[in-house]
């Protein structure tokens, strides 16, 4: 009614970052959602729900920090408190783990699935609200922890069907304990760090002066797992950092027996995005998706001033998990004419069909099931395919 | 022997995405270094074509503005591209990588002022300023720096003029001999950056096809370090 009038026009203008999620992609979107769920369901992560909007220093304490600068605020009328919309639901599941579920049996499993809003999009996700389904595993720091997490996060995308699905292994914390190992000077780090975050060999090499075999070994140590592994064995590693490829190489390798066809690839100089990750970290692409598909890793969910507890999960984000999926077709849908028969429309539905129910009877059943997108009618007790 | 043998032939080509203009003159020879041979077309500037096939089945070239390069290949629709480091520092991607400098459209980025004010300019007393460019962030970030604000206009092309006609009196422009600089009495007073091409990289695609990715990476630092 509202289409063309300048009226409903302006009234449609949402703002930037923001969309009306129409048929049949809402049912769709919904739909995988319920489907990673219920997949990572059977390996026993319990839903949470966590509200949201909460109070903003609960929501930023630890890990929720990072996102602060992506974080809506505002005032609570009846506390008077500031309270911050979700940008990120992991924070405020390591919250419930540490409170609320503090008495619970560790490891602790949990997954959960939310709309997040961001104060700004980014390049490749313009989206400001979008949908995270996630675990955390909360309370160990056994390798095999990550090895879940490695292999629920790939298991989940390649049971919906995703495609040339690819695993990127990386250790961001890697680089920086480099540096301090060596007791490299504040400009020399940041001149890497640039150089690295580009991968351009040549300025690594510039920079990094008589540890230009080192770094440009670590920059080069990148690629498929099996290979990439190779090459750092041979690095000269400060042993401050050894600890850490030990445990890389570990859980490649378990995650290996899990599933010896996944591609999986290692970048040991990649930390952007991973600002609270503590350790392994991963990202999941698939071959023609612009973006991720989801990324993880280790981090501390803490315990207020008390040390935090180890964790590691993941987060899927929707738009581009349905952006490596086929889209959505339209089902079949069965006309009922007024008169149809009650008991056989049910019983129907019972198998599955979506029924359409005529609400006029003036006007020609046939004609009035094609304008509604119907595929079949109902004639007597039977199903009859419609011909445009 | 691109690919290498037994290399499993990949389903959609691999696009590489290329700067028009001056700098297609010396990549032609790298490009053919590593046994890249778009079809006669492409040298040709007069075509139309935007998307050229080349002798190999895996690789398309497409020829695009310079800027336009570093967009294609950080949403991943060019997977390869070539793009000059003062174009990746005005976007600042995160999504693209830059491992091989091309050495090859050497040339630099620079403050230029009219002859006439650098001799009564006191740049040390400078806090707002404002120039002429088609890179206002890299501007507004190199003047930030030492605290001077700088208020950009964004211009296309022939930065040059600006200051004759009265826009502003700076320019921050790519430099290469200076002669269009000489030409319009303009001086040069400050290089920002030295620029040179770079081979870029969809961050994406270097994860997803690794094998093809890096063996192009790797294949082009073969043919840099030989020339």
């Amino acid at each position: 009614m509202y289409s063309g009038e300048a009226n409903g026009a302006r009234q449609a203008l949402l703002p930037a970052g923001l969309q009306d999620v129409l048929y049949p992609d809402a049912a769709n979107e919904a739909a995988i959602v319920e489907k990673l769920i219920r997949h990572v369901s059977r390996h026993g992560y319990e839903r949470v729900k966590p509200p949201l909007i909460e109070f903003e220093d609960s929501l930023l304490a630890g890990p929720g920090g990072q996102v602060s600068d992506q974080t809506f605020r505002l005032m609570d009328p009846i506390s008077q408190r500031m309270m911050g919309l979700r940008a990120d639901m992991t924070p405020q599941v390591a919250r419930v783990a540490i409170s609320r579920l503090a008495q619970e049996p560790r490891p602790l499993r949990l997954c959960y699935a939310g709309e997040v809003l961001r104060v700004r999009g980014s390049q490749l996700r313009p989206e400001r609200q979008f949908t995270q389904v996630g675990v955390e595993l909360i309370g160990s720091s056994a390798s095999r922890a990550d090895a879940e997490a490695v292999f629920l996060a790939a298991d989940a995308l390649l049971a919906l069907g995703v495609e040339e699905l690819s695993v990127d292994l990386s250790l961001p914390t890697l680089v920086g304990r480099v540096f301090e190992a060596l007791e490299l000077p504040d400009s020399m780090q940041q001149d890497l760090r640039a150089a690295l975050d580009r991968k351009d060999s040549a300025a690594v090499q510039q920079s990094a002066g008589t540890h230009a075999a080192l770094f440009d070994g670590l920059l080069r140590a990148s690629g498929l797992a099996e290979e990439a592994l190779e090459r750092i064995e041979k690095l000269p590693l400060p042993a401050a950092v050894r600890g850490e490829v030990e445990r890389l190489v570990q859980v490649i390798g378990e995650v290996r027996a899990m599933n010896p066809g996944l591609v999986m690839t290692v970048d040991c100089v990649d930390h952007r995005g991973f600002e609270y990750q503590t350790g392994l970290s991963f990202t999941l692409f698939a071959s023609g998706v612009r973006g991720e598909l989801g990324r993880g890793g280790r981090y501390d969910a803490p315990r207020g001033e008390v040390e935090g507890e180890p964790a590691i999960g993941f987060t899927l984000f929707m738009d581009s998990v349905l952006r490596a999926l086929p889209g959505p077709s339209q089902g079949r849908r069965l006309f009922l004419p007024v008169d149809a028969d009650g008991a056989a429309a049910t019983a129907y539905r019972a198998a599955g069909w979506v029924t359409v129910a005529a609400l006029d009877d003036r006007i020609d059943p046939r004609s009035e099931a094609l304008r509604l997108n119907c595929t079949h009618i109902l004639v007597g007790n039977k199903i009859e395919e419609l011909e445009d | 022997m691109p690919m290498g043998e037994g290399a499993v032939p990949q389903t959609q080509p691999l696009v590489l995405a290329v700067p028009k203009g001056r700098i297609l003159e010396e990549l032609v020879p790298l490009l053919s270094a590593v046994g890249i041979k778009p079809e006669d077309a492409f040298s040709d500037e007069s075509s139309r074509q935007l998307r050229f096939r080349t002798n190999l089945p895996e690789i398309e070239v497409v020829r695009v503005r310079s800027f336009d390069v570093a967009t294609f290949v950080a949403f991943g629709a060019a997977h390869l591209g070539v793009a000059g480091n003062d174009v990746l520092m005005e976007f600042d991607y995160p999504e693209i990588y830059a491992p091989v400098d091309l050495d090859i459209g050497h040339c630099r980025l620079s403050v230029a002022e009219p002859q006439s004010l650098k001799k009564s300019d006191d740049p040390a007393r400078w806090s707002h300023i404002r120039v002429a460019t088609k890179y206002p962030s890299v501007t507004r970030q190199h003047f930030a720096a030492r605290g001077v604000q700088a208020e950009c206009i964004k211009l296309n092309g022939a930065m040059e003029l600006a200051p004759a006609l009265g826009l502003c009196r700076r320019i921050v422009d790519l430099v290469s001999t200076g002669s269009t600089l000489a030409a319009n009495n303009l001086v040069e007073v400050e290089t920002i950056a030295d620029v040179t091409s770079k081979l870029i990289v969809n961050r994406a695609a270097l994860k997803t096809r690794p094998k093809a990715l890096s063996g192009w990476i790797d294949r082009f630092r073969e043919a840099v370090d030989a020339i």
